[in-house]
């Protein structure tokens, strides 16, 4: 397994009232090399808690990760984050090269490593412009050539589509499938689109309203290409949809 | 050219040329308002006599030695603050304390603590430069996205790296806001510093000007004033260009 996740468990202190808010309980799940796993689920479920412990920017308040094949301090992991979280002061390359540079990678070997990743994303001939010189669509290719520049075995993805509109949205999902089957990497994918979860997972872990626990995971068997138009999928759309329902319902009777 | 440039000209000439042309036809009292023409004439004149340039010399000495020690201080305190919590606690009272106070009137205090040199002056420059450049400069740290900090840490980046590497180039924009702002004060303190204890300088020339009522010579040398306020600020927009080419609009 890369990623063993045993109870982990998250709690939020709100110190205005002094109540703690459970995000996470008692998550356990196994992640498999070369997975594209699908976080679904109602908002505030804990998705994009799970996805900062599994980079190591927020520390389990209960439970343990582990990473069985993690050798030394090496980060097995890069994010994508949904606001894309670029740096505005650095052009495409500079941006792509963050994560080298830091690292003391050697800088010849990190123009390479920018060239070949802005080829992937397919980015050539914009490596000199600002982040704000690009649109959406692009801002979100940088940053996935940004978070692959470390080589991470695992690519977390928070919402990373859901600013985008849906034509420029429905393109990236294409290439991320791509993106995806060309580097063999696994990719870890925070959506609260079942359309998106079906179209891109190769397995949906479906979790509950507040508190996040895993309410149902579901294999997607289905052939690649996938396409929209095709209608194998609908019996697990449909599946999908109730299920979420249950949670959203469920989430808004305790909230209200 | 284009009609703008045209009207802005056109603005500038006529006021001159009427203003010229009232002094001369009318009535007034060169003593009050001496005309542009002789305001050009005595500016020539204290050039060639070597009275002018020393003086702009010397305040030139006190503003940037000034500016520069208020701008280092302030750009480093203010990134260590916007930073860090605890400097921002300790600083904070402090800040609060001192930035509302105009820095002329601490001027006597720095006469009596540093003498009647140029370190009194150049310590009330540095002290107005220093508040300016970092309450701005903390503001800039504070405007960062939360998120480059998390992306930065993410991929890799220690906590030195994040400094150099985000803070500072994301504080920049409002740093350079900060450093405008500083300029405009270090020119008027220069000024007000000069006023006393002092035989040299733009401020003292123009001071003594004044009590010998060569009006001419004042005007000469309020108009340098204002070329020195151009060209700093000139020099600072060219600084903020090459340093954040990201910002070029």
């Amino acid at each position: 397994m890369l990623v063993e996740l045993r109870g982990i468990g998250k709690v939020w202190p709100i110190a205005r009232t002094g109540e703690e808010v459970v995000a996470l309980e008692s998550f356990s799940l196994d992640v498999a090399p070369g997975e594209f796993l699908i976080l679904l689920g109602p908002s505030g479920c804990g998705k994009s808690t799970l996805l900062q412990i599994l980079a190591g920017l927020e520390q389990p308040s209960r439970g343990e990760i582990r990473f069985p094949e993690r050798a030394g301090a090496q980060k097995l992991t890069s994010m994508v984050f949904q606001e894309y979280a670029l740096f505005p002061w650095r052009t495409v390359t500079e941006n792509v090269v963050f994560g080298p540079e830091v690292r003391g990678i050697p800088r010849a070997e990190r123009a390479a490593t920018a060239q070949r990743l802005i080829d992937l994303v397919k980015l050539r001939s914009f490596e000199t412009r600002y982040p704000h010189e690009l649109s959406g669509g692009m801002r979100q290719r940088v940053a996935l050539a940004r978070a692959l520049a470390n080589d991470p075995a695992i690519l977390l993805f928070d919402e990373p589509l859901a600013a985008l509109d849906a034509q420029t949205r429905r393109v990236l999902q294409d290439e991320l499938t791509r993106i995806w089957a060309e580097t063999g990497k696994t990719f870890i994918y925070v959506t609260h689109s079942l359309q998106e979860a079906v179209l891109l997972g190769t397995r949906i872990v479906l979790m509950t309203a507040r508190p996040g626990r895993i309410k149902q995971v579901i294999d997607v068997a289905l052939e690649r290409p996938r396409r929209f138009s095709r209608r194998p999928d609908a019996a697990l759309l449909e599946q999908l949809d109730d299920l979420l329902r249950e949670e959203v319902e469920r989430a808004m009777s305790e909230s209200s | 050219m284009s009609a703008s440039f045209l009207r802005k000209t056109g603005s500038a000439l006529f006021i001159l040329v009427a203003w010229q042309v009232l002094v001369q036809t009318g009535n007034v009292n060169e003593l009050f308002l001496p005309a542009p023409l002789s305001v050009l004439k005595a500016l020539g004149a204290m050039t060639v006599s070597g009275r002018l340039p020393w003086a702009v010399l010397a305040s030139l000495n006190r503003l940037v030695q000034g500016f520069v020690y208020g701008a280092l201080v302030g750009v480093a305190l203010g990134l260590l603050a916007g930073a860090i919590r605890w400097i921002e606690d300790v600083l904070d009272p402090w800040i609060a304390a001192v930035y509302p106070i105009p820095k002329s009137a601490l001027f006597p205090l720095f006469l009596l603590w540093f003498g009647l040199g140029d370190t009194s002056k150049i310590v009330t420059i540095a002290v107005g430069v220093l508040f300016l450049v970092l309450v701005n400069t903390i503001t800039g740290v504070k405007a960062i996205n939360p998120l480059l900090l998390k992306a930065a840490v993410d991929l890799g980046a220690t906590r030195p790296q994040v400094f150099v590497k985000v803070i500072l180039p994301g504080a920049l924009p409002n740093i350079f806001t900060g450093l405008r702002l500083g300029m405009g004060m270090a020119l008027i303190l220069v000024f007000i510093t000069e006023i006393e204890a002092t035989k040299a300088g733009l401020g003292f020339l123009l001071w003594e000007s004044f009590q010998l009522m060569e009006t001419k010579d004042v005007f000469a040398g309020v108009v340098t004033f204002g070329i020195l306020g151009v060209a700093t600020t000139w020099l600072l927009q060219w600084i903020e260009y090459r340093a954040c080419p990201w910002a070029r609009r």
